[in-house]
């Protein structure tokens, strides 16, 4: 009857809900949906990439009900991608988990962590340290990601430690080192306003890193350059777009190399000053002649010519790189030799002009600096005897309870798994059934666990394979500090309450500690988040990612502090926008070590039965595996399930039409239905699947060949067979 | 739970008003300022897009909107071949035309023109009927189903009079939204700015959106949505109202041919007072439905009504007062009121139907069933068998003819059509055909009951594949959102 009373009336009418439509003015932007005028702005900082962009988070009666990117932020001064400004969203959507729960079973958070606790600490007994592992992601807060590491390697003493960052950025991670000595990205977003050259390797920022494009497009003095085997929507705005053959960068850059040689075209006072290797490089890249690099990488030497004098006659150059890089076997040395290119034409550390990786996840570079896993807190080497008696001295803790070595990276502990050496496994915020290469065989591994806890705060296809759940607080519930790609820290806010018992992880780290008896050693007097900042900002002093002089205080002040901030030195508000500006850079002799890198062959590349060969990437309307973005409808709706990329000859050849369902096979797996969309934009005989998708999940095709040093998957290439679905 | 700044570990700072950047669209309402002959319009600068829909999300949050409607849209457009294959982006919202072809559909006169040129949708005078949706070549207005009327795009208004922008260009990371002010009969003699890739004309109705197509922009082009041919709506409300309209004016008009009498009168009456409640099924606000007189003037709907309504009215007053006169009174009103209809489909915005065969459809439709009606009630088969079966094959030859008119003619819109009425629906069109021949030999070896349901069902098919086989013009949109 209810029903009949409110619809009949609508049905026929009389009410066409215009006020539940109606307008009202806000303070500080104006006139806006009435319903979403809030009580309160809550400055905080985009969960989603590491780009860091500011928002705003409208609060009303306690609910987030509207986000605004904010106009006095440095990075992003008012303007936000279609997830930035629907995050607010995110704080209503469905799909939390809610209450912790064992074996399928809710229970009380008490009973979860005492199984939780029980079940390792007899496994680590039973097997030892090295039975056990941790996988954390990108997007915790820097405080949490600091209190996981101390936890995870002093309190629960596991052995395997690493993060999806390994999924991400760990090749550019290892390029710095192998380079530059250390981990850093030197350079600054300014740098895109300021070179008059700018080129991007594999970083199709217009859909990834959608803020950035607005500093590229509004430098009209530039030449820009973008380096993509696909016409990316960031293709479109460059001057010259060098569509190469995958895997061919290594070839690229050498062959740009011998240009800027054969020219003298280099910085010749910087290279005598502060590089190693100069004339190995010179040797080694001698015969990568314009000819040869062309018809490697499917360029015309003209295209090549340009690009190398672009670079080489710039006075400020940006050589920025993302994951067309980063996911390959040779990372590491692709982004070893992009740092080396910059070295050698002496774009590094000033304005304009730097070596930049462009960072996967908001807080990648949080978990890099403060985490526990390539390397200990601080960029602090394993292997080195000072680092390791400073961090013991800094922790008041004996040296010998630092682990010797990093222990298991990513894909060697799922390998471990499978060997059955590991036999428990805690996954923080991170969904590797989606993302992880090899499906089958990840989830193999995964059945085989013991123990398997996955901590989230949403249901996800990892946590329905977990024995124990454990619900978190999400971004917008909690307190802390993001690092964005340009090393600026920046706020993080708790606007509205997590939902049933969600916890936010830092809590849940705390009273790990407490049930470990470590709490007091650890974390000592910790209550908030900040406890653990401070902390870090007294590790991180001296070193490269020096936090000392950052306050909670100052970042507000600011907007945005970028390391290095040393305590006590006459550094600018908001940070040192850029490193190595003096030359000298964290290696033994303190020059660059330039690299020698020969491309090496794709291993798993087309051939008979598989003759098309697949890349993965993203789009700008998800993120990951769209365990926020596809709950978020007006974001579903745009892209709601995966597609394929395929030329018009192969579309032609394979007699299917754009929106056609096709099958797509590789030694992996198959999927078994996706729809076709036919653009002339990819090359013929290669084929785009996004990676977001559960189902449709091109990582059921991917292969899990990783990069030996990095140990990053090689994601853009792979096999596969398509057919008519 | 209540918020307060306290639960904050720092004082979260309320903003200093945000501040205009350099470089960005932030006009201002002095430097919108209008002079008397101008108007507010967007400019979209093809070139700076990035296709990243930030302002389309921006646009839903601005104005609330539900999930389902979008107010702007982002689409893609391709050419070229690789590795110089060149792609692009249109933003695209309302484009606040000169001759805004949903004002003049409208039967209520729920849009109007504002003096700073806004198309102003009034959602109070609204009652749903969708008619605008059809005559828009931009396909901007969007039923909104919460609300149960149709919506758009209002160059946020509220908020340009305070602030001199919209959501979208606020949005735009890149600035390539914005809102300037256009001189009126300057953009009215040359208007070439406001065509864009993958567009209807600007000529249709002088959209006031200025594109800026960049240097590189391919002669040739394709939307990414094109692949997204999709069934309309089938408005089964109409399928009947059309249907039974048109079989009231055939009976009455037969019973002129076989001789006025009461029974045929009561027919016809019946038939069109159905389709007269049956038509508030088809509209949102069906107690509003009185409003849709207010258009006479310039809405075909508006008429249709008026003409509906009466055909009603003079067939009650033909079973009273049987007789010619009133009977060709009736039928007077009903062939007006099936003109009007079939001239209501005839819109540039949808090419399938915007041919005078629309009309010729709706009258033999009527000539096919009213006939077959008449028939059943007078017991009088000698001429409308004739009559009837005269209209089925004349109903067959504009069938064939609009058929080969779709498929001669590149357009999307038209190809698209012929594709939708003879691949995706083939089994329909071809059940048609044969209820068609079938109803013809019934017509003269069946009772007249028999031969009215086959012919019945065989027009209210080709009503329905009317309905869903159209393809309205639009923009490119998306390869998920389609056109």
């Amino acid at each position: 009857m209810m029903a009949i009373n409110t619809r009949l009336p609508a049905w026929l009418g009389f009410n066409h809900g215009g006020d539940r439509y109606a307008y009202a003015s806000d303070e500080h932007f104006g006139m806006m949906q009435a319903d979403h005028v809030p009580d309160v702005w809550v400055r905080t900082t985009c969960g989603y990439c590491s780009v860091g962009c500011g928002i705003l988070l409208g609060v009303k009666d306690g609910k987030a009900v509207t986000g605004r990117g904010d106009p006095d932020h440095p990075v992003n001064q008012g303007r936000l991608c279609p997830k930035g400004q629907s995050e607010h969203l995110t704080l209503s959507a469905d799909g939390r988990l809610l209450r912790p729960t064992v074996d399928g079973d809710e229970v009380t958070w008490d009973h979860a962590l005492n199984v939780m606790t029980k079940r390792m600490s007899l496994l680590l007994k039973e097997h030892g340290p090295e039975s056990v592992a941790i996988i954390s992601t990108g997007q915790l807060v820097t405080e949490e990601f600091y209190a996981l590491g101390k936890l995870a390697r002093l309190g629960l003493g596991v052995a395997h430690y690493d993060g999806n960052t390994t999924l991400c950025m760990a090749s550019a991670v290892s390029g710095y080192k192998m380079t530059l000595g250390s981990d850093g990205p030197p350079g600054a977003y300014a740098d895109l306003e300021h070179a008059d050259c700018i080129v991007l390797f594999g970083a199709n920022i217009a859909d990834n890193h959608p803020l950035l494009a607005p500093r590229v497009l509004e430098n009209k003095t530039a030449t820009v350059i973008v380096v993509d085997p696909r016409v990316t929507k960031t293709a479109m705005f460059a001057d010259q777009h060098l569509a190469i053959k995958a895997r061919s960068d290594i070839a690229l850059l050498n062959g740009i190399i011998h240009i800027l040689i054969a020219e003298d075209r280099l910085d010749l006072d910087y290279v005598h000053a502060h590089c190693d290797g100069f004339d190995e490089l010179r040797e080694h890249v001698s015969t990568c002649t314009p000819s040869k690099t062309a018809a490697a990488c499917g360029i015309t030497v003209q295209q090549l010519q340009e690009t190398a004098r672009a670079i080489g006659n710039a006075k400020a150059a940006t050589l920025a790189w993302t994951m067309g890089v980063n996911h390959s076997v040779q990372g590491a040395e692709t982004s070893a030799l992009i740092v080396t290119l910059a070295a050698i034409t002496g774009n590094m550390g000033k304005p304009g002009a730097s070596p930049f990786s462009i960072t996967g996840q908001c807080n990648a570079m949080g978990t890099r600096e403060t985490g526990f896993t390539a390397s200990m807190p601080g960029y602090r080497a394993y292997d080195n005897a000072n680092d390791r008696l400073e961090l013991a001295r800094l922790w008041n803790i004996d040296e010998s309870r630092l682990p010797k070595e990093r222990g298991r990276a990513y894909p060697d502990i799922i390998s471990g798994i499978t060997e059955g050496l590991i036999k428990a496994v805690w996954i923080i915020g991170t969904n590797p059934v989606v993302s992880f290469p090899n499906r089958d065989e990840l989830e193999y591994a995964l059945s085989r666990l013991d123990l398997l806890v996955v901590q989230d705060g949403f249901h996800t296809p990892t946590t329905a394979l977990a024995h124990i759940a454990l619900p978190t607080a999400i971004w917008g519930e909690k307190d802390g500090t993001f690092t964005n790609s340009e090393r600026r820290v920046s706020r993080v806010r708790k606007a509205v309450e997590p939902p049933g018992e969600a916890r936010t992880d830092f809590d849940i780290f705390l009273t790990l500690a407490e049930r470990l008896n470590v709490r007091n050693e650890l974390f000592p007097g910790w209550v908030t988040p900040e406890d653990a900042f401070v902390e870090w900002t007294r590790v991180s002093k001296g070193r490269l990612c020096d936090y000392s002089g950052i306050t909670y205080d100052r970042i507000d002040a600011a907007g945005g502090v970028q390391w290095p901030c040393p305590q006590h030195k006459d550094i600018p508000l908001g940070g040192t926008a850029r490193l190595y500006s003096d030359g000298r850079v964290p290696t033994a002799s303190g020059n660059v070590q330039l690299v020698r890198i020969t491309p090496r062959e794709i291993a798993d590349k087309p051939r008979v039965g598989y003759p098309y060969l697949l890349n993965t990437g993203r789009t700008v309307e998800h993120w990951h595996t769209r365990t926020k973005t596809g709950r978020v409808e007006i974001l579903d709706r745009l892209a709601p399930t995966g597609w394929i990329e395929m030329s018009p000859t192969d579309a032609d050849e394979l007699r299917v039409l754009s929106g056609q369902l096709v099958k797509v096979t590789s030694r992996r797996g198959t999927i078994e239905e996706i729809p076709v969309r036919v653009t002339a934009t990819i090359r013929a005989g290669e084929v785009f699947i996004p990676f977001h998708f559960d189902d449709m999940c091109a990582n059921r095709l991917t292969v899990a060949e990783f990069d030996p040093i990095s140990r990053e998957p090689n994601y853009k290439q792979c096999a596969v067979a398509i057919a008519k679905a | 739970m209540t918020l307060s700044l306290d639960m904050f570990d720092t004082p979260v700072q309320l903003l200093p008003k945000p501040r205009g950047l350099d470089g960005i669209t932030e006009l201002g309402p002095e430097r919108l300022a209008l002079e008397p002959g101008q108007q507010y319009r967007f400019s979209f600068n093809m070139g700076a897009c990035i296709g990243c829909h930030s302002c389309e999300v921006a646009c839903a949050e601005q104005n609330g909107l539900p999930p389902e409607v979008t107010w702007r849209k982002v689409g893609e457009v391709e050419g070229g071949s690789f590795p110089t294959t060149k792609r692009f982006h249109l933003s695209l919202a309302c484009n606040h035309c000169l001759e805004p072809a949903c004002l003049q559909g409208c039967p209520t006169g729920a849009y109007t023109k504002l003096d700073n040129g806004i198309v102003k949708h009034h959602a109070d005078d609204c009652i749903g009927c969708q008619y605008c949706t059809w005559n828009c070549p931009y396909s901007v207005p969007a039923f909104q189903p919460d609300r149960r009327i149709v919506t758009k795009c209002d160059m946020c208004q509220p908020r340009l009079e305070s602030r001199g922008t919209s959501a979208c260009v606020d949005a735009c990371p890149t600035h390539a939204i914005g809102i300037e002010v256009v001189d009126v009969a300057a953009w009215r003699l040359d208007h070439h700015e406001a065509d864009g890739p993958n567009m209807p004309p600007s000529e249709l109705t002088i959209s006031t959106t200025r594109i800026i197509l960049p240097d590189d922009m391919p002669l040739e082009t394709f939307a990414i949505s094109d692949h997204d041919l999709k069934l309309e709506h089938p408005h089964w409300p109409l399928v009947w109202v059309t249907l039974l309209t048109q079989m009231a004016m055939g009976a009455i008009g037969s019973t002129l041919l076989v001789g006025v009498e009461r029974h045929g009168a009561i027919v016809a009456f019946l038939a069109a007072s159905i389709a007269l409640p049956a038509s508030l099924l088809h509209l949102g606000r069906p107690v509003m439905a009185w409003k849709a007189l207010r258009g006479l003037r310039r809405s075909w709907l508006s008429r249709e009504v008026l003409f509906f309504g009466l055909l009603a009215a003079a067939t009650s007053i033909a079973v009273v007062a049987p007789s010619t006169t009133t009977a060709a009174v009736a039928l007077a009103m009903g062939v007006a009121g099936v003109y009007s209809s079939g001239r209501l489909y005839v819109v540039p915005g949808r090419p399938a139907w915007n041919t005078p065969l629309t009309i010729w459809a709706f009258l033999l439709s009527g000539a096919a069933t009213g006939p077959l009606l008449a028939m059943t009630v007078t017991g009088r088969d000698h001429p409308l068998q004739l009559l009837s079966a005269a209209a089925l094959v004349a109903q067959m030859v504009v069938l064939a003819t609009n058929l080969i008119r779709l498929k001669n003619n590149p357009a999307r819109e038209y190809r698209g059509s012929y594709r939708l009425m003879t691949q995706h629906c083939n089994r329909l069109l071809e059940a048609r055909v044969g209820l068609i021949i079938l109803g013809l030999l019934l017509v003269f070896n069946a009772p007249a009951f028999v031969a009215m349901a086959v012919v019945l069902v065989a027009e209210g098919l080709g009503r329905y594949l009317f309905f869903v086989s159209v393809v309205p013009l639009s923009t490119p949109g998306g390869f998920f959102t389609g056109r």
